[in-house]
């Protein structure tokens, strides 16, 4: 499957609050970010925790700004999110 | 909300604690339980995520009480339950 | 550490004594295996790893570039590899300038690269750790007596996924002298997670 994002686009991080594991921390839900690069494709952690068939997909590091995940603050946070954890913002 | 490990940017966690020189392991038993994790995950008898998904799933008190390699322990005990290699009476007793 | 506290991990290690044998019985683990494996993992992944391809780079331009662009590719020219775990994990190195910090954690867990650090201490895995340093690194910097001026910008790296996060501390200044192995001794392992200069 072809990649959804490239370096430079902006993402929304999911905003749902699985009850199983997931990699993607609740600090970043709904949350806009970009994407700085491709970190290579890998089964979703999600799928594998629950002995569930995984096809590799990509992830990506995602970069946010502190403000837009907490109101506050003047750095940058990078997060790797798998892509099934994002949508993208036009 | 999310699991109790969940805690980027969480409010009302400590300044932070370090040792000086700190050992990689404290005891002997949480060498012996970090080399047990990892041959079992070698072996296949359940794999890295189900490993963390069973960290994350200890009762959230238990898991703020508990020390790093004790939660490891008890997630590792639950998974051989779970998994069926061991009963939970086998792992109680002793 | 108090009687009732130190009861409590005697009782532990024998409760770890005791899956252990269940786990021997069942031809799962072996302990002369288990032992074999502890020292070897702990005699291949060590801060020097880390250190020495920080010391590399500081010399070598050429280097610093590949590492920058391939850390798995280009750590192996110094005889290191990202194998010290249960599989060989992604390298990602990211390097300080005079306008840029990174700092390294995992929020969610305590992902880390251990084939090039070691086991990770203690506070990295703390709560305390975690929850802060997303939100507030320069107050957490702070606490481990580094001061960033305000004009750095920070980026913190969260490990939530299958990448490790090295970082490349900025050479300290006046050590144009020494040779790479001097320059790696000055190389600490908070340096390479970000909460030292150096």
């Amino acid at each position: 499957m072809a990649d959804l994002f490239a370096p430079g686009d902006r993402v929304r991080a999911t905003s749902v609050d699985p009850p199983h594991h997931t990699r993607a921390p609740r600090y970043v839900r709904g949350a806009v970010g970009t994407v700085v690069e491709r970190e290579g494709v890998f089964p979703l952690a999600d799928d594998r925790a629950r002995g569930l068939p995984s096809a590799p997909e990509a992830v990506y590091a995602v970069r946010f700004a502190a403000r837009e995940l907490f109101g506050e603050g003047d750095h940058d946070v990078t997060v790797a999110l798998w892509e099934s954890y994002l949508r993208a913002v036009s | 909300m999310g699991r109790i490990n969940d805690v980027g940017g969480m409010h009302g966690f400590p300044p932070i604690e370090r040792e000086l020189d700190e050992p990689p392991f404290h005891a002997d038993w949480e060498a012996h339980v970090f080399a047990m994790n990892r041959a079992l995950i070698g072996r296949g008898v359940y794999n890295l995520d189900e490993f963390r998904d069973a960290v994350e799933r200890l009762p959230a008190a238990e898991y703020l009480a508990a020390s790093y390699y004790e939660r490891w322990f008890r997630a590792i005990t639950a998974l051989l339950v779970a998994k069926g290699v061991c009963t939970a009476e086998e792992v109680a007793g002793g | 550490m108090g009687g009732d506290h130190g009861g409590a991990a005697a009782s532990l290690a024998a409760r770890v004594r005791h899956v252990e044998a269940l786990l021997e019985q069942r031809g799962l683990v072996d302990p002369l295996e288990l032992d074999r494996a502890l020292e070897a993992f702990l005699a291949r992944a060590n801060p020097d790893n880390g250190a020495r391809l920080v010391a590399r780079a500081w010399v070598d331009p050429g280097f610093r570039a590949r590492l920058l662009l391939d850390g798995n590719a280009a750590i192996g020219e110094v005889g290191v590899s990202m194998g010290g775990g249960l599989q060989e994990q992604r390298l990602k190195v990211v390097e300080n300038t005079a306008t840029t910090h990174n700092v390294v954690v995992c929020t969610l867990c305590s992902c880390y690269p251990v084939a090039l650090l070691g086991p990770s201490p203690t506070w990295y895995k703390s709560e305390a750790y975690r929850s802060r340093v997303v939100r507030d690194p320069r107050s957490v910097l702070a606490e481990f007596g580094f001061a960033l001026p305000d004009a750095v910008a920070i980026t913190v790296w969260d490990a939530s996924a299958e990448t490790r996060y090295l970082v490349v501390p900025r050479r300290p200044e006046g050590t144009e002298g020494l040779d790479e192995r001097a320059l790696a001794d000055l190389v600490t392992r908070d340096g390479l997670i970000g909460v030292a200069a150096v």
